[in-house]
């Protein structure tokens, strides 16, 4: 796995460090609760609908996941699009 | 040991992004790093049980006057741990409608046209003032009532108590009221439960300033609104074609194929009893000036059940009073309408196994329906002195549900102690595999 004679696990005691503080910080002050509204509030749906077209393909990507990958960030606000006739 | 090193991290979270009241919220009782591998004084605390939040479904209500209808007196209590009102003179009992059937809430969301406002939710009139005064019928002495934190007084000459149950237009009398059902002692006994839970690193003057005995029942001002909604959205999706890896030896390296799609979605839907702080300052949920979020979080409360307003509820508990419109909420809704949708259409783009990148949304509210309503929360508070004021620390318990969330401030060199001590720790084992493998 490693690339260059391993130097890389030095980073990660300043990660476990850096982690820690975070993890405990947010169980004292729960400063990343609020109301899950999304799974909370009783929502009635129809059926998604919708469409799919193959736009285009990429080759060679080093990159895992898509760039900007939103779509589990539902409060995550994009461009805005109003309908004209109100 | 050498090579401590790890930086010191920022003292503060960041206000939106991970970690913030902005983003979805984690799984409850869930925590980033696996306990079983952290010491055993942290791990006991994270795994002590939380405070048990029950579930208080469909309770059989009735209607409700502010003289006892037997004996016709006014010293009228709220009943602890029921929805009954209790005459104290004659000792009678009764209950209130509720709200759902007595003005048709629970149905018709997929009907609703229009914005529905229930009169309890109209807008406030700026000179409308919050004292109000009453002529005693029993003595005739003047008797005042401040609608900033309290909807019930007593004559101090005759002992009649005073209710304001006509809707006056400064937005202090709701449409309906969800009485406590958690009484005191049990809200106590969830505070130290939860408190409990958070020692080890708490702040020491914290501990031993600890007296949840001082909790105090407020009911909170929100609008409880229905909506019928449509929501559009569109981005990119890709599926992955091919994995490969080149080069050889050590510098091999991890390269994708993908196929990249066009995805739209479209979704109808219908929202019941979403709550919205209508006080400008609880909806202000801004993790460095207040701690408002730990309010926000024991959302959501059983609001079916709220009864027809009766200011006999809130006879010893304060209130605190609705000072935002409709107009001022809308925005609100149509951003957590907009999260609903995203969170709807998220199982239909499943095959896209590279993720999906959204970049446009669109959201047409066809109808909605508003309903003022105040909600029984337990509030215990805690001022940690600092700049710009310190910081004011809740722990509140949900009054119906019992649901407990709170901000323990923390002691910061203990924290650091420990995240140094912890790095230094894994440094020295990094360390020691490093040099036997040289």
């Amino acid at each position: 796995m490693s690339d260059d004679s391993g130097l890389w696990l030095l980073a990660l005691g300043p990660a476990g460090a850096t982690a820690l503080y975070w993890a405990l910080y947010r169980y004292y002050r729960n400063t990343d609760k609020s109301h899950a509204f999304e799974r909370e509030t009783r929502v009635v749906a129809q059926p998604v609908t919708g469409s799919d077209g193959k736009v285009g393909d990429i080759k060679g990507t080093r990159e895992s996941r898509i760039a900007g990958e939103n779509g589990r960030a539902y409060r995550q606000r994009v461009e805005r699009v109003r309908r004209d006739s109100g | 040991m050498s090579n401590p090193g790890p930086p010191s991290p920022p003292p503060v979270p960041p206000v939106s992004g991970p970690g913030s009241p902005q983003e979805v919220p984690p799984p409850p009782g869930s925590f980033p790093i696996d306990p079983e591998s952290l010491p055993a004084p942290i791990r006991d605390e994270l795994l002590a049980p939380d405070p048990v939040a029950i579930d208080t479904a469909a309770k059989e209500l009735r209607d409700g006057l502010n003289h006892c209808p037997k004996c016709g007196a006014t010293d009228i209590r709220h009943k602890p741990g029921s929805d009954l009102l209790v005459c104290l003179y004659c000792r009678n009992e009764w209950d209130g409608a509720r709200v759902e059937e007595a003005f048709g809430l629970g149905e018709g969301h997929d009907q609703l046209r229009g914005t529905v406002v229930a009169s309890g939710a109209r807008d406030i009139a700026e000179d409308a003032a919050s004292l109000m005064s009453f002529k005693c019928t029993g003595c005739g002495a003047e008797v005042t009532v401040n609608t900033e934190n309290a909807m019930t007084a007593r004559c101090h000459w005759c002992r009649h108590v005073f209710g304001i149950n006509e809707q006056v237009a400064n937005g202090a009398v709701p449409d309906a009221v969800l009485p406590f059902h958690i009484r005191k002692d049990d809200a106590v006994a969830r505070i130290r439960q939860f408190v409990g839970k958070r020692r080890l690193f708490a702040l020491k003057e914290f501990k031993e300033q600890f007296t949840p005995e001082n909790v105090v029942g407020v009911y909170l001002p929100y609008m409880i609104v229905d909506a019928n909604a449509s929501a559009d959205v569109a981005g990119k999706g890709e599926i992955k074609t091919r994995e490969y890896q080149r080069g050889s030896g050590n510098n091999k390296t991890t390269y994708y194929d993908a196929d990249v799609y066009r995805v739209e979605r479209h979704v109808d839907f219908t929202v019941d009893d979403l709550p919205l702080e209508s006080s400008s300052e609880r909806g202000n949920l801004d993790t460095r000036a207040n701690t408002n979020n730990i309010i926000n979080t024991i959302l959501p409360f059983d609001t079916r059940n709220a009864v027809k307003w009766n200011a006999s509820y809130l006879a010893g508990y304060s209130s605190e009073k609705r000072n935002r419109d409709v107009a001022h909420l809308h925005p609100r809704l149509e951003d957590q309408l907009l999260s609903i949708a995203r969170a709807q259409v998220e199982d239909s783009v499943r095959r896209y196994d590279r993720g999906v990148r959204w970049e446009q949304e669109q959201l047409d509210v066809h109808g909605s329906r508003w309903v003022s309503m105040y909600l029984p929360v337990w509030l215990y508070s805690y001022h940690q002195p600092g700049s710009n004021g310190g910081m004011l620390h809740y722990i509140a318990v949900n009054g119906r549900t019992g649901e407990t969330m709170g901000s323990v401030p923390v002691q910061q060199w203990k924290l650091l102690l420990a995240a140094l001590t912890t790095g230094t720790f894994i440094e020295g084992i990094v360390l020691t595999i490093l040099a036997n493998s040289s």
